[in-house]
């Protein structure tokens, strides 16, 4: 098949009429679209608020658990462990957990308080 | 495209976008023939052609406003239809070109393939509607715009160069598809001349 073979079969197409009912429908679709309400755009604002919240709340969680650390390494140190500190140790972890769960928790509330229910 | 057609266009453009859907309707009826007819290339099917245009109206309604007056109303239409006609194809390609069929053909006599050109010509567009995408579009795109490089271009949104560079590649993948059904009988061409 040569390339004016081609040319010929696909530059000859007969042309289609369309349905006599097509505008019709298609203006019916238009106007449903137009009077339907816009379409709700990603709330980046509250995602941002959200995101800066969390972060925050990490570092916070991250820096209370370092310096409690180091306090203790120094207590090590000098030989003066208290009591207060040893629980305090015990309960970093979990106090770190939970204040990166509360982080997310308000991340995703923020986010999705935007969708339809918030309306 | 004449120069009424795109004013009237962009007369209706503007009042949709003033607040009036109503003066879609203009836009629908003026352009309902091309984009069904560029559906159907894609998908031979009339049916699904009507489907695939009119999501593409739809599509084009709600994205007018990002309608800048670049290029003319049509060819920023032909985009929008085009990335719609994409994804429906992508959703649900077209059935592969039935090759049996191009093999019964071979050694047929020349009466007989004249009496099958019209099929013979059907297998050739569906052969360029089952090419991969790229080939595909530019090769529909180009025959549908009555080979004009240029609006192929715009239409397809890449440089002419690279349009011209689909073009011959598709070319000579449809002619290697294709080389089973040999040439066209002079009887024949000189019956479409």
């Amino acid at each position: 098949m040569t390339t004016d073979d081609l040319d010929r079969i696909l530059a000859s197409e007969e042309p289609l009429v369309p349905s006599s009912g097509f505008a019709a429908s298609t203006m019916g679709r238009v106007r449903e679209a137009a009077t339907a309400p816009p379409p709700l755009p990603f709330p980046w604002r509250r995602f941002l608020l959200g995101l800066l919240a969390t972060l925050a709340l990490s570092g916070l969680g991250g820096w209370t658990t370092v310096r409690l650390h180091a306090v203790e390494a120094l207590g090590a140190a000098f030989g003066s462990v208290s009591a207060a500190l040893a629980d305090a140790h015990l309960g970093l972890p979990l106090a770190g957990a939970v204040v990166a769960l509360a982080g997310t928790y308000l991340l995703v509330r923020l986010t999705l308080g935007f969708t339809g229910a918030s309306r | 495209m004449d120069r009424v057609e795109a004013d009237l266009d962009l007369a209706d453009v503007r009042r949709v976008l003033a607040g009036d859907p109503e003066g879609f309707e203009g836009i629908v009826r003026r352009w309902q023939g091309p984009l069904i007819n560029l559906a159907y290339r894609f998908v031979r099917d009339r049916e699904r052609a009507e489907d695939m245009a009119q999501e593409a109206f739809l599509k084009v309604f709600q994205q007018l406003a990002r309608f800048r007056g670049d290029s003319a109303f049509s060819t920023w239409m032909f985009s929008v239809a085009l990335n719609v006609y994409r994804s429906s194809l992508r959703r649900r390609a077209l059935p592969a070109v039935p090759l049996d069929a191009v093999a019964e053909m071979v050694g047929r006599s020349a009466p007989q393939l004249a009496l099958e050109e019209a099929q013979r010509e059907e297998l050739v567009r569906r052969a360029v509607a089952a090419l991969p995408p790229r080939y595909r579009d530019a090769l529909t795109v180009f025959y549908f715009k009555d080979k004009d490089l240029a609006e192929t271009a715009r239409i397809l949104e890449v440089p002419e160069g690279t349009a011209k560079a689909l073009l011959h590649r598709g070319r000579k993948l449809l002619q290697r598809k294709l080389g089973a059904l040999g040439s066209v009988p002079s009887s024949v061409r000189e019956a479409h001349a």
